[in-house]
């Protein structure tokens, strides 16, 4: 270079300034031109450096080096004595057991997309897992179990996102020194650390998640540089499809979308300002957007759903939430071919369509109100109880029992039918009294009525009236036939329809669904159809009907329906819960698990936690200043340097919030762990805050500056390593590690000195404190902690939530014993 | 008109040039001879003369008064809310203390209305159904009120888009959307609280817009009036109905807007500038508004002040201004030795013990003390009495012997001669809560188990302890747990009975306990106490106190409000009017009175604002893209005026899908109002290329415009006269529903139910089909 362009550059050259800004990249090809060359030294480039690349991150070899050294830092603190506990923890009891699920092909309903299940499932399963463990409680010690392959996808994917903090803040142009601090930030996190030592989806969620921000600040680059290149191209379609598997992780990663999204929109916002932008080219963009970012990770979600249906083919205790056409895909819940006429005479099953209240029911008990005869609901499994055979009771003379003997007539619409239970030989019966639950005018008992013998009074007779068939079948608009008609049954005498709605009768009927006769019946509510249908005098050779399989989108559409439901559903308090406002002060944590006189409680790293949100509100505060300093005529972002940190700071914020806020809005269950994907973001914000601050000072400072906060994270993170490895550690020391009040892990579970674990290490022995059958004990609360009130059975259970269907896939209704 | 106009607005030669449809080339500075334009039709530059438009008022506003007014006296019968917004007339007139979640001002305003036409407040709004006539109450003149109210919005709905700068035209199609309302007209003649929020709610938009259209002239005293006016009735609107306190954020938030702009670096201000109007804006719309509310509150307090329904919501401090308190009749200061009952606050029980001990095992398999049981107990009994034991010596007579606060107490069982206890094993239910059991009172190994710490609440050191109003906690000495219970029943062995236990936490709110009478006492004095009822003046307390203790009480009952109500409705139905609330029904006769608003007005407003949005979005994308389909000062109005509307629009509505309160379709009235004038904007935009400038009054710092006008034609009057038409008919058709008369025949009822899920009474039952 000579002295005449050195001449050229500013008398001092400001230090402060970093050496390239991503607002105005270097262009590769422009180091031929001795004039370009002195216009780039003017605005502060060294010469002669290499410049970057085009788009993506730039990464030097030395820096390849200090990656894997930092990588391996983060193997050892991830997977540092992974095998222990040997017993399950906390949300292992969940989905330890759908991996169980998934080998033994037993269907199950979570709330959860599967792919990280399914990493799981993976993992569990090549390393020879046989699905016969049942994770039943916090605590129990593995048999036969290969736990540790099992919980080290999750581990690995937590290493792995320690190198994509450093390559994202790299790819953001921050300094390596800066990169490294966040890397070892992340790497020393407590909260991170123990939540990705176990079998939790929420490792595998913060990696997708920070491999999609990685990815898209890589395309983000290269669009500035070259748009439609092979390189762009590539760098979308895997924003696209990492955004696929963020979401199919938890639906936490429509949090992730959002982010994109919002940063797709300013983009486009900002090409469609562009004047040299044609309109053209500008639907190009769009549609180039559009594909990758929506309709890739939509494929990859349904692929994912695909995956598990095929998967999960049989039969399980996630079958009772589903449609029956849904259950009828299932192994084992599959349907025998059955008629397809119903003729007098016929012993038919009757299903409520418009509720999964399952089949017309009868049982030898009787109503301890209104008339006291026999109940009749809807039962939901199968069952002999649920036989009801036609007769016909148009009085022509002929007995209805006649039918026997009778030629075969088919029921049609308008015919006056009675409906007689095969096991207790009553008819189905309505009259003038109050149902026990729906005490109102409009609505009469159904009952079962009558005695063996006695062909019954004129309140046993219903008028058939056909409601709609299948297109295919043209028969079932005339007659009823099986599966195909919906119809309604009329009450002869008092012309109000059989009805049944979600309303559980008391424990004397079995919390089954109650029936009645409905003068004002809503019509969805009073349709049924016929499921299985038997008439001897029909050939063995007669047409025969089945549920028609439902094809992959219905499936997947009704799955999403049902998971949507019971996420909604999900607003029991836990023990440990916590509300979206405690967060960011790491006010509180989760007691994961407690055995043996150690327990493990999943806490963050006070002073990263503390650091992260402290950024965040100087982000805000110093952005609500400049905001009005523009207003009053500062010109602040006609400063490059400005402009690169509002860029880089702003990207991180508004991920951090949009990763934060919509929790508040959520009246669900929801635990610190939640917090996760945004306190990610919020440590990047405050490495890239550091960058800003340090940006004045000499390099050697600025890593001295840096060395201080890692090892005062290091400390921080030694000092509480017990809590999340579940190491021996004294009540002294636990004493002394409750820097908040509001932390309530249970010190008096330790020993008071390390000396006393000798010996007891490896033996499961109970604890004295924790009598409780499940392992973990009640918390001892010491002092003012407002946790006292809480019942202390549930303590010992995992975040619920995921085993809602587990646990009462129907609370188990007893059918009746005697018959 | 929630920002200043831009600057460029302000140059003169734009404003000439521009365009060629508008009649601008005839620069007219006389703000007056519009009539004599050439270039408007004549029907609309004479509907635009001020006679006009005040014969147009005057006829909307009389129609207005005939269809809130007509046969007001119908139905002579209590409907819905009236039970409870005349039975508080009742109170303010009887003096009586009562609890809402209502700030006070409309409900004193039907007080007065009560007093002014000469009601006793004898009658007590009991039940939906019960007759006035039969009962000699003067409803009519307590239905008049809101009735008037309401009737004086239609025109003030038409000075708002007047004030704004529309024709007359278009602020009649406004007003007529109020007025053809069967959901306004039907909240309007009942005695309730909306027409009185929605009557502020309009002054208070009307003043603000006359306050914008001064900005030109700032701090001249026609300013500061508009200005003190919009705090004024801001206030009466936030003091009126809770849901007021939108008003004021919607007011706040055109505000801010406002000041970012006078804050804008281009308008060449001075900082100095900024904070004069920031401070001018912070009296007007903060201070005074704050006065107001906390005077009308002041006034609520000073008229009720006699006991009555709602002293049991408040502290006994409070409780012991009121006359006639039972509080401040029966509360005495207890002394020891006395014998008490105490109840537990939240649940109201008795501490209770009985000879029954607590099984030696629980289910569970935990172990028990096996000592007397201590329980809750809801009924009275000599099993509930208790006797106050002193630790410490006596005098023998006088007022040493008062408890205080801070005392340590022992309770002695006066039945079974044993002293309540408490000791670290787990109660019954709660393994972390501590067994409560009692000791026999000879036996002093356990002496020290038996000691508890009486805490009042709110008490000063040495304070006395009284029956009823001394609340307190009673911490056990050794262990510091409080005596606490909450609502489980205890199994069989304990007669299902309520638990109390030892609970850590002493703040729990569960821990609180009063003496509820005392039995028994050795003071002769006392003893005759109890035995005589004399009047007692009523104690005094700050009222900000007061109002504090009101204040929260409201919030929290607010938030309380979530029982199911089978005509509650989400905000998502409300704007397509998907449901409405059965008032009132009469079986003979068939009548009912169904909230239920017009449907053409209503889709309209909705109508209106889909278009608004759309237009401003594709301008928005037109723009970025160097296009300017809409002139500036067209787009200046439909952002700042049409702009203030929809804020006024959506901060009367969206807060309300965060809350988890029961909502109502009368929630969206003021809404409706707001939507109301974005659709008659809206119009003016669709049927216009130009407006009426300039609105605002001219100042000197600013130079004078051209004035232009907005062309209608002709079809403005012909739409709006054909849109007033079908609006009338079918208010008409709806109206037996709003006014509860004539009766209904079934297919008649069906005929109304234009909507399905309109659930009318009376309905016919459709014929089967077979």
């Amino acid at each position: 270079m000579s002295a005449n362009v050195r001449a050229r550059r500013p008398p001092s050259p400001i230090p402060s300034q970093p050496p390239r800004s991503q607002r105005f990249p270097t262009l590769t090809h422009s180091r031929s031109d001795a004039d370009e060359r002195r216009t780039l030294a003017s605005k502060g480039y060294i010469p002669g450096r290499k410049p970057h690349p085009s788009g993506g991150v730039y990464v030097t070899s030395a820096e390849w080096k200090l990656l894997i050294l930092i990588t391996l830092i983060a193997v050892g603190i991830r997977l540092f004595r992974l095998s222990q506990p040997n017993s399950v923890v906390f949300d292992e009891v969940h989905f330890g057991k759908f991996a169980s699920k998934y080998i033994k092909s037993q269907y199950f309903v979570d709330v959860h997309p599967p792919l990280a299940k399914l990493l799981i499932t993976l993992a569990g399963f090549v390393f020879g897992y046989d699905g016969n463990f049942d994770f039943k409680d916090i605590g129990k010690v593995y048999e036969r179990v290969p736990y540790i392959a099992m919980r080290l996808v999750p581990a690995i994917l937590g290493v792995a996102t320690v190198p994509l903090s450093y390559l994202t803040l790299r790819a953001l142009d921050c300094r390596a020194t800066t990169s490294v601090l966040a890397a070892l930030f992340i790497t020393f996190e407590n909260g991170l650390i123990t939540q990705s030592r176990h079998i939790l989806l929420d490792s595998p969620l913060i990696f997708f998640t920070a491999l999609t921000v990685f990815f898209w600040v890589g395309f983000c680059n290269e669009d500035k540089q070259q748009p439609f290149s092979d390189h762009w191209w590539l760098w979308l379609t895997l924003t696209g499809l990492s955004l696929g598997a963020v979401v199919s992780c938890k639906w936490v990663g429509l949090f992730t979308i959002a982010t994109v999204g919002f940063s797709t929109v300013y983009q486009l916002w900002l090409l469609l300002g562009d004047m040299r932008v044609s309109a053209r080219l500008f639907f190009r963009h769009f549609m180039a957007r559009a594909l990758c970012l929506i309709l890739v990770p939509a494929l990859f979600y349904m692929f994912m759903f695909w995956i598990h249906f095929a998967i999960l083919s049989g039969s399980g205790d996630g079958d009772g939430f589903m449609s029956s056409e849904f259950q009828h895909t299932l192994r084992g819940r599959g349907m025998a071919d059955t008629y397809a006429d119903v003729a007098i005479g016929s012993v038919v099953t009757i299903r409520h369509v418009n509720t999964q209240g399952g089949y017309l029911h009868s049982h030898p008990h009787n109503y301890p109100t209104g008339s006291q005869q026999q109940q009749v609901t809807l039962y939901p499994h199968r069952d002999s109880n649920n036989d009801w055979r036609i007769l016909n009771a148009t009085t022509d003379g002929s007995e209805p029992q006649d039918w026997a003997t009778l030629p075969l007539t088919y029921v049609a619409p308008g015919m006056r039918i009675k409906l007689r239970h095969a096991a207790t030989d009553k008819a189905l019966h309505s009259h003038d009294f109050r149902p026990p639950v729906s005490d109102v005018d409009f609505q009469n008992e159904v009952s079962a009525y009558g005695v063996p013998g006695y062909s019954g009074d004129m309140n046993d007779d219903w008028i058939f009236e056909i409601y709609e068939g299948s297109k295919k079948d043209p028969q079932s608009k005339r007659r009823l036939r099986t599966l195909r008609t919906h119809f309604r049954l009329r009450h002869a005498l008092t012309g109000c329809y059989l009805f049944s709605h979600k309303v559980k009768l008391p424990d004397w009927a079995y919390e089954q669904q109650e029936v009645t006769c409905n003068k004002n019946a809503v019509l969805a509510n009073s349709l049924w159809y016929v499921e299985t249908a038997d008439n001897v005098l029909l050939p063995p050779d007669a047409a025969k009907v089945n549920y028609r399989r439902p094809g992959f989108l219905s499936k997947f559409l009704e799955l999403q329906q049902v998971m949507w439901t019971t996420n909604a559903g999900l607003t029991d308090r836990h023990t440990f819960d916590s509300r979206p406002d405690a967060w960011p002060r790491l006010r509180r944590g989760i007691n994961f698990w407690v055995k043996d006189h150690k327990q493990i409680y999943l806490l963050g790293n006070p002073m990263v936690w503390w650091l992260s949100t402290a950024a965040v509100f100087s982000y805000i505060v110093v952005r609500g200043l400049l905001i009005l300093r523009a207003k009053r005529g500062c010109k602040d972002f006609e400063n490059t340097k400005v402009v690169k940190y509002d860029t880089l700071c702003g990207f991180l914020f508004l991920g951090w919030s949009l990763h934060y806020f919509p929790f508040f809005l959520m009246s669900r269950q929801l635990f610190l762990h939640h917090y996760f994907p945004a306190l990610y973001f919020a440590i990047l914000l405050s490495c890239g805050v550091f960058d800003l601050v340090t940006s004045t000072l000499r390099p050697r400072i600025r890593l001295q500056i840096a060395a201080v906060l890692v090892i005062i994270a290091i400390w921080n993170f030694i000092y509480l390593s017990p809590l999340a490895y579940g190491l021996p550690w004294t009540k002294a020391k636990c004493q002394n590690a409750r820097w908040l009040k509001t932390w309530d892990f249970s010190c008096n579970d330790f020993y008071d000195s390390y000396d006393q674990y000798k010996g007891i290490d490896y033996t499961p022995q109970p604890s004295q404190i924790v009598p409780t059958p499940h392992g973990r004990g009640a918390v001892v609360v010491e002092g003012p902690v407002p946790i006292v009130s809480v019942d202390p059975n549930t303590l010992g259970k995992a975040e619920p939530g995921h085993d809602v269907f587990a646990e009462n896939p129907h609370p188990d209704v007893k059918s009746d014993p005697a018959v | 008109m929630s920002g200043v106009q831009d600057v460029r607005q302000r140059n003169k030669g734009k404003g000439i040039n521009r365009d060629a449809s508008g009649p601008s080339s005839a620069v007219d500075y006389d703000d007056h001879n519009v009539a004599y334009l050439p270039s408007r039709s004549y029907i609309e530059s004479f509907l635009n003369t001020e006679e006009a438009s005040a014969a147009v008022v005057a006829i909307l506003t009389i129609i207005a008064f005939f269809t809130r007014f007509y046969k007001i006296n119908h139905p002579d019968q209590v409907v819905f809310d009236e039970v409870h917004f005349g039975k508080f007339a009742s109170y303010y007139i009887r003096r009586e203390y009562y609890f809402d979640v209502h700030p006070p001002l409309a409900k004193l305003l039907f007080g007065l209305a009560g007093w002014f036409v000469g009601y006793d407040g004898h009658f007590d709004f009991e039940n939906i159904g019960d007759s006035y006539t039969e009962n000699h109450v003067p409803y009519v003149g307590l239905r008049a009120l809101p009735a008037i109210l309401g009737s004086l919005t239609v025109p003030i709905v038409y000075a708002i888009m007047k004030e704004c700068g529309y024709s007359t035209i278009i602020a009649a199609f406004s007003a007529i959307i109020i007025l053809f309302d069967n959901a306004h007209v039907a909240q309007s003649r009942l005695i309730l609280l909306d027409a009185t929020l929605i009557f502020f709610l309009s002054l208070t938009m009307y003043s603000y817009v006359r306050f914008k259209k001064l900005r030109y002239q700032e701090f001249s005293p026609q300013w500061w009036g508009w200005l003190l006016a919009t705090g004024t009735f801001m206030a009466c609107t936030w003091a009126s109905k809770v849901n007021g306190i939108l008003t004021v954020v919607a007011v706040g938030v055109a505000v801010l807007i406002d000041l970012w702009d006078i804050l804008d670096y281009k308008k060449g201000h001075s900082m100095q500038y900024f904070w004069k109007h920031f401070i001018a804006r912070a009296a007007g719309l903060i201070a005074l508004p704050l006065v107001i509310y906390l005077s009308v509150f002041w006034v609520h307090l000073a008229i009720l002040s006699n006991t009555g329904p709602g002293d049991a919501f408040m502290s006994p401090s409070f409780q012991e201004t009121l006359r006639g308190n039972e509080l401040l009749m029966k509360s005495h200061e207890i002394r020891y030795y006395d014998t008490v009952t105490i109840k537990h606050k939240d649940t109201q029980v008795y501490l209770h013990s009985h000879p029954e001990r607590y099984p030696l095992k629980y289910d569970d398999g935990r172990i028990s003390s096996q000592g007397q049981q201590v329980t809750g107990y809801g009924h009275e009994d000599s099993n509930n009495q208790w006797q106050i034991i002193p630790t410490k010596a006596l005098p023998e007579t006088g007022r040493g012997r008062i408890v205080r606060h801070e005392d340590v107490i022992q309770l002695l069982h006066v039945n079974t001669g044993t002293v309540l206890m408490t000791h670290d094993v787990a109660s019954p239910l709660m393994a972390t809560n501590e067994e409560f059991t009692t000791w026999p009172k000879d036996d002093h190994s356990r002496y020290n188990d038996t000691l508890f710490h009486l805490r009042l609440s709110d008490a000063a050191p040495g304070e006395a302890w009284k029956s009823k109003s001394g609340h307190f906690r009673l911490i056990h000495v050794p262990t510091k747990v409080a005596m606490w219970s909450h609502p489980t029943q205890l199994p069989d062995w304990a007669f299902k009975q309520q638990e109390i236990n030892g609970n850590k936490n002493a703040n729990e709110k569960g821990a609180v306990w009063y003496v509820n009478e005392i039995v028994d006492s050795q003071d002769p004095d006392l003893k005759a106490k109890l035995e005589e009822v004399e009047m007692k003046e009523p104690k005094r307390l700050n009222f900000f106190k007061k109002f504090g203790e009101l204040q929260l009480l409201m919030l929290q009952h607010n938030a309380g409000l979530t029982a199911s109500h089978p005509y509650a409705s989400g905000p998502i139905n409300w704007p397509f009017l998907l449901s409405g609330i059965s008032f009132w029904t009469q079986n003979e006769g068939q009548k009912q009175i169904y909230l239920i608003g017009n449907i053409i007005g209503w889709w309209a407003s909705v109508g209106g604002i889909c278009i608004y949005i759309g237009i401003l979005g594709a301008d928005l994308l037109a723009r970025r893209r160097g296009l300017e389909p809409i002139p500036d000062d067209v787009r200046n109005r439909l952002w700042n005026s049409t702009g203030f509307f929809i804020i006024v629009w959506a901060v009367h509505y969206f807060p309300f899908y965060l809350m988890s309160r029961q909502l109502f379709i009368h929630h969206y009235l003021p809404s409706h109002v707001a939507s109301a004038l974005v659709a008659g904007s809206v119009l003016s935009f669709v049927l216009s290329e130009t407006i009426n400038t300039p609105v605002s009054a001219w100042g000197p710092s600013v130079k004078p415009r051209p004035t232009t006008y907005a062309d209608h034609g002709v079809k403005a009057p012909v739409m709006v006269a054909v849109f007033a038409i079908a609006m009338f008919s079918l208010y008409l058709f709806i109206s037996p529903l709003t006014y509860g008369t004539p009766g209904l025949t079934g297919e008649q009822v069906n005929a109304r139910r234009l909507l399905s899920s309109w659930t009318l009474h009376f309905a016919a039952k459709e014929s089967g089909n077979i």
